[in-house]
């Protein structure tokens, strides 16, 4: 075959250019410690999600100190949680799926983009070294209102961040002289204990404790509030943990109408 | 003409790639260019063309470069 | 008076205008849905709501992509294979069957698409051109599909046909190179539909249709993309058959090399197909392996279109010094500038170069990550099937048209305006584009700006990368009203006398420079299907595995429900008798106009 010179030269190169892209992508794809999408997570049940300890419950967790894993829903046309909450310095593992169409979860202005399937789980690790604020968004068709899906990702600098949840029970009526008793449940979500204060005011009374939660755990108690020091009338409370708080109102009253039940 | 009509047409149409790679280009060097500025240095480029296009022969009568199509040799090409 | 190809082959030339014009109407209705899309995602333009900006989005896919592009293919490959065997079809009513299935499947599927901008039925399909499962479209859309592909199997049928009975008379001869060129494009077709057929067949049309409760998505989605890629070169081998047999002639020269024509479409032939999962570099439930192989086989697709570049300028080269062209670079002045089948083709070509640097990019795994989903992709197939492909097409109408009708070209200026407002308009768009998708502006999106958070521009700001794409848009849209004007006053032109004779690019070095073995099409298909069964049966087998041939249950989100079969036969029995009703008055309408 006549090949004229100048075109077998044009072929070397050519092929040198390819090859020289092959080296580079591999390069750039395996060698820097970057893993690609791939099926390292199983098969899952998309109309059984509810069943799945990580997406029943969508939500981050620490599992290592500045470790985390989010695990994350994409469905028509939100995600969840939103907006999703981890620290600065942080390696987060997202674990994300699907219960009804394709979807993608992109972190804009990141190369942290995945198709997300229903029937699989995308896995992808990211490190975040600094306090951001990203928006989410499918860039995969999934319906009439797909420019609507959109989600945040918020890295927060260290002292904003934390994992602690607050829920109280309290009475909404009190007989005056009995006793009000406030159960505050403390859940630390982080690793490390938690050492903090509650701090509950009511009316113009003013409770304090402290408590030290374990990592990965709850930590219960009562605060208990005289109602004669309150006095009869409605009172709000406000109970508060760090960042977190919770308000209602009290009614001291003189006689309940049925029993002393707390309710 | 120095170049031919559909010729200096097709050269002036190379030029919008050029002027709208512009300022990406001049983003990497740190030098920042504005629409307005983007679109004047685009009509200087075109005169620049236009001259060169335009600028008579050196020698006169001289013949353009072989660039008449078939139906153009029926008549006298500019 | 030098004979035209509707001297020597009237009723092909009928064949052929019907597959222009059907191309051409497509052309349009996709033109005007892209010029809404423009004005609607840019936000200059809304009036209609953005939950049917998803039905014009899937029309301007199926109408340019599948109709266009290949009713136009079929047209050009019946002159080649017509014009370089010499050879009147083997039977043209056949010609005429395989046409009228496209026609009607295509008319079909349309139907299901367009039905979706309106309530008053329950038909619609804004699943996009990827329908990609659990989307679920109307029945109607995939029959339509699956008719117009089998169509288009019969056309290779008809093409293999004719180059066996002109063997049998000319057994000592090389393939002539227009005709290796569709039997190549063709074996490549055969090979990649196998994909969407089995996809179509076996699991979304049932599906649709209620006989099948699920489909497994992952599966679905690779099987598309096991056609998806190859269909590519599909658009791209006609345009590249151009720029191998027409622009060297039309600059005055000849083809530089026939040899390495038959070895581009070889490769081509070989490594298309090989490749889907390229697309699927973000998909979960692939292993990094397959990926990483289909990568490989990517990469080494440059290889025939650098190929091209070489020849395509070499032979413009040629041509130019030919017309007396002088100098390192002074021979470019000497090209028929002037000719908008030469400028189209040129500026065509290098546009493709361009695209072809934005596609690698796409296919680098780890890059592809930045640009996935994002606006970058549709600035990158604007410049390869929109223009490569698409200003290819529209230029060598030019000379095509007057050799099918019989009839002068209207207006060459008008037809270098066009080529040239085209050229700069798609600069600008998928100028834009591109830097719009680095900035992670999603594509196939109603409303690209969102509430919670801004996009950030490098260089100028989001509101002029959407000015730009406006004025891209709005530049094409003229270009595609000039080649409509020029369109149509041809075929309302006199026929005329001074017309071109039919013919193609002779060689410098010709075909009894190429090896034998570059003729030997049972060999190259052989290596074609090896390759695709490595590249495709662990991933396939993997897929099938992890989540079952029909999939796992899903929560139901289907735009209509299809509760009982009987009720949907008789509506499709319904649907498509209408349909085929009115595909007939088209085609009996259209053949009417095109008698004279």
């Amino acid at each position: 075959m006549n090949i004229h010179a100048y075109e077998k030269l044009w072929l070397i190169a050519a092929l040198v250019l390819i090859v020289g892209f092959i080296v580079t992508i591999t390069y750039g794809s395996v060698g820097l410690g970057i893993a690609m999408i791939d099926d390292s997570e199983d098969a899952i049940e998309p109309s059984e999600l509810s069943e799945d300890e990580r997406f029943s419950d969508p939500r981050v967790e620490q599992v290592g100190e500045n470790e985390y894993e989010a695990y994350v829903v994409a469905q028509t046309f939100i995600f969840q949680p939103d907006p999703i909450e981890v620290p600065e310095n942080s390696e987060v593992t997202f674990y994300v799926t699907s219960p009804d169409v394709i979807h993608s979860f992109s972190v804009v202005g990141t190369n942290i983009n995945t198709m997300v399937i229903p029937g699989e789980v995308s896995t992808m690790t990211a490190e975040f070294d600094e306090p951001e604020e990203y928006g989410i968004i499918c860039n995969e068709y999934c319906g009439a209102d797909h420019h609507n899906m959109e989600g945040e990702l918020h890295v927060l600098p260290e002292d904003e961040f934390d994992m602690t949840e607050l829920s109280v029970e309290a009475p909404d009526e009190v007989e005056l002289g009995d006793e009000a008793a406030f159960d505050v449940s403390v859940e630390n979500g982080q690793l490390d204990d938690l050492e903090t204060t509650i701090e509950l005011e009511v009316g113009d009374e003013t409770l304090t404790e402290d408590v030290t939660v374990a990592g990965d755990s709850t930590e219960e108690t009562t605060l208990t509030v005289d109602t004669d020091d309150l006095g009869e009338g409605d009172h709000d409370w406000t109970v508060t943990v760090d960042d977190h708080d919770e308000s209602g109102t009290l009614s001291v009253v003189e006689e309940l109408d049925e029993g002393d039940d707390d309710e | 003409m120095r170049l031919s009509k559909g010729g200096l047409l097709v050269v002036l149409a190379l030029l919008t790639p050029l002027l709208v790679e512009l300022r990406v280009v001049a983003g990497w060097l740190n030098v920042e260019l504005s629409v307005a500025q983007t679109v004047l240095i685009g009509l200087v480029l075109v005169g620049m063309v236009l001259a060169y296009a335009f600028w008579p022969e050196s020698d006169k009568g001289s013949q353009t470069e072989g660039n008449a199509t078939s139906a153009d040799r029926l008549s006298k090409s500019d | 008076m030098s004979e035209t190809y509707i001297d020597r082959f009237p009723a092909e030339a009928k064949v052929i205008r019907s597959a222009f014009y059907g191309s051409f109407l497509a052309l349009a209705l996709g033109g005007l849905f892209g010029i809404i899309q423009t004005l609607h995602r840019t936000g200059y333009y809304r009036f209609i709501p953005s939950e049917d900006y998803y039905t014009v989005l899937t029309a301007h896919g199926v109408f340019l992509v599948i109709s266009f592009t290949i009713f136009f293919l079929v047209g050009v490959f019946t002159w080649a294979i017509t014009t370089s065997l010499d050879r009147e079809v083997e039977d043209i009513r056949f010609t005429w069957a395989w046409y009228g299935l496209m026609a009607i499947g295509i008319t079909i599927t349309g139907i299901a698409i367009l039905a979706g901008f309106t309530d008053a039925t329950d038909i619609s399909a804004s699943v996009l051109f990827t329908f990609y499962a659990p989307l679920q479209a109307h029945p109607m859309f995939y029959l339509g599909l699956v008719l117009f592909v089998v169509g288009t199997w019969l056309a290779g049928a008809d093409w293999f046909r004719s180059w066996l009975a002109w063997k049998k008379e000319n057994p000592d001869e090389r393939i002539p190179l227009p005709t290796f060129m569709v039997l190549t494009t063709m074996i490549m077709w055969y090979i990649a539909t196998l994909g969407v057929a089995v996809a179509i067949l076996l699991f979304l049309l049932p599906w649709s249709l209620g006989l099948i409760d699920n489909v497994n998505p992952t599966l679905t989605r690779t099987l598309f993309w096991f056609f998806g890629h190859p269909v590519v070169y599909f658009w791209l081998m006609p345009a590249y058959m151009m720029w191998y047999i027409m622009l060297p002639k039309v600059s005055g020269g000849k083809l530089f090399s026939d040899p390495l024509a038959r070895v581009v479409f070889v490769l081509f032939l070989v490594l298309s197909v090989p490749t889907g999962i390229h697309h699927q570099y973000l998909d979960p439930g692939i292993a990094e392996g397959f990926k990483f192989i289909a990568m490989t086989n990517t990469m080494f697709l440059l290889l025939p279109s650098f190929l091209t570049a070489f020849t395509v300028v070499a032979s413009m080269e040629h041509g130019a010094r030919q017309r007396g062209g002088t100098g390192y670079f002074g021979w470019l002045k000497a090209l028929p500038w002037r000719d908008p089948v030469f400028a189209g083709m040129a500026l065509a070509g290098l546009m493709f170069a361009a695209a072809g640097f934005s596609g690698m990019v796409n296919a680098g795994m780890n890059i592809n990550y930045l640009v996935h989903n994002t606006f970058w992709v549709v600035g990158h197939f604007h410049l390869t099937v929109g223009t490569a492909v698409a200003l290819t097409f529209m230029a060598v109408t030019y000379w095509f048209l007057p050799q099918i009708t019989g009839k002068a070209l209207w207006n060459r200026s008008v037809g270098l305006a066009q080529v040239v407002t085209w050229f700069v308009g798609m600069t600008f768009m998928s100028n834009a584009m591109h830097r719009a998708g680095l900035l992670g502006i999603p594509r196939r999106t109603a409303e690209p700006l969102y509430e919670n958070f801004e996009f950030d521009a490098a260089v100028g700001s989001v509101g002029e990368l959407q000015a730009q794409i406006a004025l891209g848009g709005l530049l094409l849209s003229v270009s595609l009203l000039l080649f409509f004007a020029n369109v149509i006053g041809t075929v309302l032109n006199d026929r005329s006398d001074s017309l071109p004779a039919n013919e193609y690019a002779g060689t410098l070095s010709g075909p009894e420079d190429a090896p034998l073995v570059l003729d030997n099409l049972k060999l190259w298909t052989g290596i074609a299907i090896v390759l695709v069964i490595f590249a495709y049966t662990f991933p396939l087998l993997s897929i099938i595995g992890r989540g079952g041939l029909f999939g796992p249950d899903i929560i139901e989100f289907v735009p209509i429900s299809v509760d009982t079969l009987p009720v949907v036969i008789g509506a499709i029995e319904l649907v498509v008798t209408d349909a085929l009703a009115s595909a007939a008055d088209t085609a009996v309408a259209t053949v009417s106009v095109v008698m004279r």
